[in-house]
């Protein structure tokens, strides 16, 4: 049962707008902008959408205010908020939704202007009550004490973290979409300002404003669009705890199991993935990812991305838009991950496009290490 | 037994209001399931590890083991007297469970992941909280 998903939906559709700054706008105005821009895309309306799949940290019922504003009546609505991996798992649920004939054309969007708007990150409402005395600062704090743990665990250095921001400067140098576009050194990094103990600012990703929208339908009708369809293979969903100090282990996270659901339902594997899209919030992130989802062993993350192995002309391609480091994050990022797949597979990336991808690798983190999300996109040769 | 917001008697209180008031009291207390014998922190109406409902307040040793430390560095803002550093710890507690809080006394530079800590109670009336002090260097 568990290869049901796999093919039942594609990606026909994306669309950004308002990356980077939008003063004067909210967020439900640049997420219109790219709720438009992926329709159009698809060679599709907001008439045809009738599945919504939505998040956001601004409006309590994302969903219902998306609806509201884009004056659309789903028949088929999902709302779930796990944080910045929402969409990622939202890639799920309306690849299910779309196989069971709930809708026919479903649309995952996000939105926010935290940047020209409140000017910092905007964290949830609700914070864990026996963490709030101590005064942590979150999301900074929870990663600072995840990278802490693994560089005393496994001699992970600040030299390995930084190869990470080089690695996503690098790739968006070769996107003009991105935010951080100037060179970066290695030194630049480690001398950056210290933040938050062992992260230095240039550790942590952009505030951003930005939207971003995905159109997912049925193979049989994907195929009959403007687009080349990029195919739904796998993915997994995985959560143990809210909080930080409730996580069982720092420096193993629940992206272990989301990315072996994701491969047991696509029937691949590691290997088999040409590019990945992994959330980088921080640096560690990157280095977590892959060590949990099978790309080096567990504490070798470091030296894994080494050398510039996840740059530009590195062994394995990782975040070939320059990521939440480098290229945007409004708050939430993992509908750029769908995005820049779904780019990299029709192989309309320009500069930064891998020749040949037929396998993306998208992952979501959410909260504070809380929830994982993992979706493995593909070409039609993949099916 | 925890209390029952369903039992007869007195007004019953949550885990929350019983585990704050016995750090009120000056005490580090943790629910143990009496099932499987986890010790349990955040405090919960039901195991985390077998789900049962019977769990009994017991006194903690209140020593344990830094796990992991973050020290936010603040820029200096005119008027804000506060330190330029702010340490927080997770301690793995010798029970078992894990713990956010600060070593207040101790220097950020001085925090070592895998030191071994003892818990005190500090605080204001009506705003107590645990905090640790280093074991090492006592007798």
């Amino acid at each position: 049962m568990s290869n049901t998903l796999k093919g039942a939906a594609a990606i026909v559709g994306v669309g950004t707008a308002g990356l980077g700054e939008a003063p004067g706008f909210n967020a439900m105005d640049i997420q219109a902008l790219a709720v438009r821009a992926a329709l159009e895309d698809a060679g599709l309306s907001l008439a045809d959408v009738d599945g919504l799949f939505c998040a956001n940290m601004s409006h309590t019922f994302p969903a219902i205010s998306t609806i509201e504003y884009l004056g659309i009546a789903p028949r088929w609505i999902d709302g779930t908020n796990t944080g910045g991996s929402s969409f990622v798992a939202h890639a799920m649920s309306a690849a299910m939704a779309l196989q069971a004939g709930l809708c026919d054309v479903a649309l995952i969007c996000y939105g926010a202007t935290m940047r020209t708007g409140a000017g910092r990150m905007v964290p949830a409402a609700e914070q864990p009550t026996y963490e709030i005395p101590h005064q942590p600062r979150y999301p900074m704090t929870a990663y600072a004490m995840a990278a802490a743990r693994h560089m005393a665990q496994f001699g992970t250095t600040r030299e390995h973290l930084a190869e990470v921001a080089l690695a996503a400067r690098a790739w968006a140098q070769l996107n003009p979409d991105a935010f951080e576009r100037g060179d970066l050194t290695m030194e630049d990094v480690l001398s950056s300002r210290m933040v938050l103990e062992p992260l230095t600012l240039r550790d942590c990703c952009l505030l951003t404003d930005g939207a971003g929208a995905v159109v997912m339908t049925r193979p049989d009708r994907a195929r009959d669009l403007a687009q080349k369809p990029a195919y739904f293979l796998g993915g997994g969903v995985a959560s143990y705890n809210r909080a930080i100090s409730e996580m069982p282990d720092l420096t193993t996270t629940a992206a272990k199991d989301s990315g072996a659901r994701a491969y047991a339902m696509a029937g691949l594997g590691p290997a088999d993935m040409n590019v990945l899209q992994l959330y980088d919030a921080f640096t560690i992130n990157v280095i977590l990812f892959l060590e949990d989802l099978g790309f080096c062993p567990k504490g070798e993350g470091g030296a894994f991305v080494s050398g510039g192995h996840i740059a530009p002309g590195g062994g394995l391609p990782v975040n070939t838009n320059g990521g939440g480091l480098s290229f945007t994050h409004p708050g939430m990022y993992g509908i750029f991950t769908l995005i820049e797949a779904t780019r990299q597979l029709r192989g309309e990336a320009g500069a930064r496009q891998i020749p040949d991808a037929e396998t993306v690798l998208c992952h979501g983190n959410g909260i504070t290490l809380s929830h994982q999300a993992t979706a493995i996109l593909g070409s039609e040769n993949t099916l | 037994m925890t209390a029952s917001p369903d039992r007869p008697g007195p007004p019953p209180t949550g885990p929350d209001q019983q585990f704050q008031a016995h750090v009120a009291d000056g005490r580090l207390w943790l629910q143990t399931c009496q099932d499987c014998g986890s010790a349990i922190f955040m405090p919960r109406i039901l195991c985390p590890h077998c789900h049962s409902l019977s769990l009994q307040w017991a006194p903690a040793s209140g020593l344990g083991t830094v796990y992991t430390r973050s020290v936010l560095h603040r820029r200096p803002k005119p008027g804000d007297d506060r330190p330029t550093e702010h340490a927080i710890i997770l301690v793995d507690l010798d029970e078992g469970p894990r713990i956010m809080s600060r070593l207040p006394d101790t220097p950020a530079a001085d925090i070592r992941i895998g030191m071994r800590v003892r818990a005190r109670i500090a605080g204001e009336d009506g705003a107590r909280v645990v905090l640790f002090d280093p074991e090492e260097s006592k007798t």
